[in-house]
C-alpha cells in the first residue's frame, strides 16, 4: 500500500486578520511538516500559513547576542539572560500579544505583574481610541452571524475591508446570502466614508468622500442633521449639506443598520473624539431604527489581548503595574508615549512588530536598551533584539483561543509541528515567568 | 503661616512620583516623617528624603504652605486630593498636579503637564505658564470631570481640556477654567462648566456640550457645524455672576445632543 504524503485538516481558524475565517483547509506534507496548499483563505491568511515553513526567515532555535551578532543559543541560557534583564529592570515595558492565543496573553498578564513593568498590547496604536470612546458612551453592538442574517444598510467608513479584511465582504458584510437577506448583495445598501476612492468604495452604492482629518465635524452635521437642526454651512468637511440630508434619510430608512470602521476614523486627527461621536450617532439612529457598530479590529487576536487584559487587571491595554496594583492611562502608559518620553530600560516584545510601525523617535528609545522578541520571523524588531526566542505559530503549529472582532472565541487548530527547537508563546512566557520569580526570590 | 520647604537635590530618569506632597500628609509630621514618605520611581519604592531637601516646620494643614525648588518637571501628583492650605511650586511641574483637589490652592511658577487639575473638586490651582492636554478633565471612562472651583492658565492649555466638566446648581458647584488659548475638543462634553478663554482655540470647542458656557475672547480655528447663531451680545455674564464686556457671537450648542438647549458658545465678533 502507498503510503498518502499529505494530510488534510479541514475547518481550520486563520490566524491572520480579525475576521478569523473559520472555513480553511490546510495540506500539509507529512514527511516534511511544510505546508503544501490552503484553500478558501484569501491571499494574506494564506501567505501567513506558507511563511511557518522553514525559511532563512524564520528562528528555529534561540538566539542571543554576543559580540554584536545573534548567534544560537540553548533554551536555558535564553531563558536565564532573559529574566535577568527583567529583573533588573525598574521600568520593563511588555508590548505586543495581539498575534498570539489567550493563554499566552494571560501569562503575560502575570508576567508584568510580578516584574511591575508596563504591560501594553497593540491596541496602543490602533484601536485603542475605540477602547476609550467605549468607555465613554458605551457600545451598541453585535456579532458578525446577527449582521450577515439581519442587517440591510451597511457603513465602512474609514476602512478598506477590500484590502485589509478580504473575507469580511464574503462572509458576513456585503456579498454573502443571510437568513433574511435571501438575496445576498441586493439586499444591502452599502455605503463607504473615506478621503479616498478606495476599492471598496468603487464597489459601494454610495460613495462619500470627505476631506482627510474632518470625519468628526461630518459626523457631528449628521447626528444635528438627524435631529431635525438646520446646518447653517452650504458643506461640511467636503461633503455638500444636501449629500447630508440624504444621507441622514437612508440611514433612518434602515431597518437594521451597522457601522463597520477602521483605522481611518481610529488613527486620524480627533482619534477616540470620532469614535465617540460615532457611537453617539449609533445611540441616536436607535430613536428611529436599529442600529449597530462595530470596529474592523486588525490582528487576530488583539481583541482577546483586549478581553484578556480586561478580565485580569480591569483594563485592556496601557496598564502600569509599577505600584503592585494595575493603573490604566493611555497617553501616560501607553508604549510609544512612554517610548517618546524615554521612560523605559528594558522591553519584552511578544508576536508583533513595533520597529515597522511605531513613530521612529519611539523605536530609537526601543533599541537603546535591552529588547526581547519572542518572534518566530525576522522582522525589523527582532534583528535589533539582544534575545530572540522562537516560538510555535498559535493556530498553525499549536492550539489556543482567539477572539474574532466582535468578541467572538474560537478556538485555534493545530495543522503541523513547528520547525526546530520552537516552543509556544505560554510555555516560553511560563518558563520566562519561573526564572524571573526564582531570580527575584518569590 | 507655618511653612515647609522642599528642594529636589537629584536628577532621575524616570518619573518620581509623590502623591504624598501635599499639605494634607504633611500636617502635623515632623520634617523627619516627612522625609520618610514613599514616592515611586519606576518599579522601586524610595525615601522623599532621599530626592529631596525638607527644611521648615510643618503645621496645621489649613495653616500650611509647601514651597519647592528645584527642577521637578518630571515630578507627578504634586498635591493630590489636597483639601486645604497651599502649595508653591518655582518650576515646571510633572503631570497630574493637584488633581482631585477639595480644597486650598497650588500655585506653579512655570509649566504643567498633562492632566493639571484633573477631576478638581474645589480649592484652585494657579500655573503662570502653559499646561498640557486634559486640564481640568475628567480621567478615563468618568461622567464626571471638574465639579468645582477654579483653574487659571495664564498660557496655553492642551487638547481636551474640562471634559465632562459638572455643575450642580443644587449643591452651588460652578466649575470654572480661565485660559490664555486652548487646543482642540475644549469643554467636549460639558455638562455645566464654565471656560473664559483669553486668544484663540483649535478646532470642536464644545463639542458634545449639554449645557454650559464657553466664552472665546479669540477665533475658533473650526467652529462646529452643530451650532446655531442666536445673535450678537455686548456682554456675557457667567453663572457666577461675573461679567464679560465685549462684542461676541453667540451660538447655542451642541444641536447634535439636543434640539433646544441651553448650551452656549460665544466667540468674539
Ligand atoms: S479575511 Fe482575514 S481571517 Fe479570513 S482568510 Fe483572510 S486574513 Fe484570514
Amino acid at each position: 500500500m502507498v503510503e498518502r504524503k499529505i494530510k488534510t485538516v479541514y475547518d481550520v481558524i486563520c490566524p491572520f486578520c480579525g475576521t478569523l475565517c473559520d472555513d480553511l483547509e490546510v495540506d500539509v506534507d507529512n514527511t516534511t511538516e511544510k505546508v503544501v496548499e490552503v484553500r478558501n483563505a484569501c491571499q494574506i491568511g494564506t501567505a501567513k500559513y506558507f511563511s511557518s515553513n522553514p525559511s532563512e526567515h524564520r528562528y528555529e532555535k534561540p538566539m542571543i547576542r554576543k559580540d554584536g551578532e545573534l548567534q544560537e543559543t540553548t533554551w536555558d541560557e535564553a531563558i536565564d539572560k532573559a529574566a535577568d534583564i527583567l529583573v533588573k529592570s525598574k521600568r520593563p515595558l511588555l508590548y505586543g500579544f495581539s498575534s498570539t492565543e489567550c493563554e499566552a496573553q494571560g501569562k503575560g498578564v502575570e508576567l508584568a505583574e510580578t516584574l511591575g513593568g508596563i504591560l501594553d498590547n497593540t491596541a496602543s496604536v490602533c484601536h485603542g481610541p475605540t477602547l476609550l470612546a467605549e468607555q465613554d458612551v458605551g457600545v451598541p453592538s453585535s456579532t458578525l452571524g446577527e449582521y450577515k442574517n439581519r442587517a440591510d444598510t451597511v457603513v465602512f467608513w474609514g476602512c478598506n475591508p477590500v484590502h485589509a479584511h478580504p473575507r469580511h465582504l464574503g462572509r458576513y458584510s456585503e456579498y454573502v446570502r443571510g437568513y433574511f437577506k435571501k438575496d445576498g448583495r441586493n439586499d444591502r445598501f452599502v455605503i463607504v466614508v473615506d478621503p479616498r476612492n478606495t476599492h471598496t468604495a468603487q464597489i459601494a452604492d454610495l460613495f462619500v468622500q470627505v476631506n482627510p482629518n474632518e470625519d468628526y465635524e461630518l459626523m457631528n452635521a449628521i447626528r444635528a442633521t438627524l435631529r431635525g437642526v438646520e446646518i447653517e454651512e452650504e458643506e461640511v468637511s467636503g461633503v455638500p449639506v444636501e449629500k447630508i440630508k440624504q444621507l441622514v434619510d437612508i440611514l433612518k430608512k434602515a431597518r437594521y443598520g451597522v457601522i463597520f470602521f477602521g483605522m481611518g476614523l481610529t488613527q486620524t486627527l480627533a482619534h477616540h473624539r470620532n469614535i465617540d461621536t460615532a457611537i453617539c450617532l449609533i445611540r441616536e439612529l436607535n430613536d428611529h431604527t436599529k442600529f449597530l457598530i462595530t470596529p474592523m479590529r486588525g490582528h487576530y487576536n488583539v481583541t482577546g489581548a483586549n478581553q484578556v487584559f480586561s478580565w485580569n487587571t480591569g483594563y485592556a491595554y496601557s496598564i502600569d503595574f509599577s505600584r503592585g496594583y494595575p493603573r490604566y492611562n493611555p497617553g501616560e502608559f501607553s508604549s510609544v508615549d512612554l517610548l517618546m518620553r524615554d521612560e523605559i530600560d528594558s522591553s519584552l516584545i511578544v508576536a508583533s512588530d513595533p520597529a515597522s510601525n511605531f513613530p521612529a523617535d519611539s523605536v530609537k528609545t526601543l533599541f537603546k536598551y535591552p529588547l526581547i522578541a519572542i518572534e518566530p520571523h525576522e522582522t525589523p524588531t527582532s534583528v535589533f533584539a539582544d534575545i530572540v526566542l522562537p516560538p510555535q505559530m498559535a493556530g498553525i503549529e499549536c492550539v489556543g483561543t482567539a477572539y474574532r472582532m466582535d468578541s467572538v472565541p474560537l478556538r485555534l487548530r493545530k495543522v503541523k509541528d513547528a520547525p526546530g527547537d520552537c516552543l509556544s508563546d505560554l510555555e516560553i512566557l511560563e518558563r520566562l515567568l519561573e526564572k524571573v520569580k526564582e531570580k527575584i526570590g518569590e | 503661616m507655618a511653612e515647609i520647604k522642599l528642594k529636589l537635590k537629584k536628577t532621575h530618569k524616570f518619573p518620581l512620583e509623590a502623591d504624598v506632597i501635599s499639605t494634607d500628609v504633611f500636617a502635623g509630621k515632623s520634617n523627619d516623617e516627612i522625609k520618610a514618605l514613599e514616592l515611586y520611581l519606576g518599579n522601586e519604592v524610595v525615601q522623599l528624603g532621599e530626592f529631596f531637601d525638607v527644611t521648615g516646620k510643618s503645621g496645621d494643614a489649613n495653616e500650611l504652605k509647601i514651597i519647592i525648588d528645584g527642577d521637578v518637571s518630571n515630578v507627578k501628583r504634586i498635591g493630590e486630593k489636597m483639601t486645604a492650605g497651599e502649595i508653591e511650586i518655582n518650576s515646571d511641574i510633572g503631570m497630574h498636579v493637584g488633581n482631585q483637589m477639595k480644597g486650598g490652592k497650588i500655585i506653579v511658577h512655570g509649566d504643567a503637564d498633562d492632566w493639571a487639575g484633573a477631576m478638581l473638586k474645589g480649592g484652585e490651582l494657579i500655573i503662570e505658564g502653559n499646561a498640557g492636554h486634559y486640564t481640568g478633565s475628567a480621567y478615563r471612562g468618568f461622567w464626571k470631570g471638574m465639579e468645582d472651583g477654579i483653574i487659571r492658565v495664564k498660557g496655553t492649555i492642551g487638547n481636551e481640556s474640562m471634559l465632562w466638566a459638572r455643575n450642580s446648581k443644587k449643591a452651588n458647584k460652578w466649575p470654572i477654567l480661565y485660559c490664555g488659548a486652548a487646543g482642540s475638543f475644549l469643554g467636549i462634553h460639558n455638562h455645566g462648566g464654565t471656560i473664559i478663554v483669553e486668544g484663540d482655540v483649535d478646532r470642536c470647542a464644545g463639542a458634545d456640550q449639554a449645557w454650559g458656557t464657553i466664552v472665546i475672547k479669540g477665533s475658533v480655528s473650526r467652529k462646529l457645524p452643530s451650532y446655531k447663531k442666536v445673535g450678537e451680545v455686548k456682554e456675557v455674564e457667567l453663572p457666577n455672576g461675573e461679567k464679560i464686556k465685549g462684542k461676541f457671537i453667540e451660538y447655542s450648542g451642541d444641536h447634535s445632543v439636543k434640539k433646544e438647549t441651553n448650551g452656549r458658545l460665544y466667540i468674539a465678533a
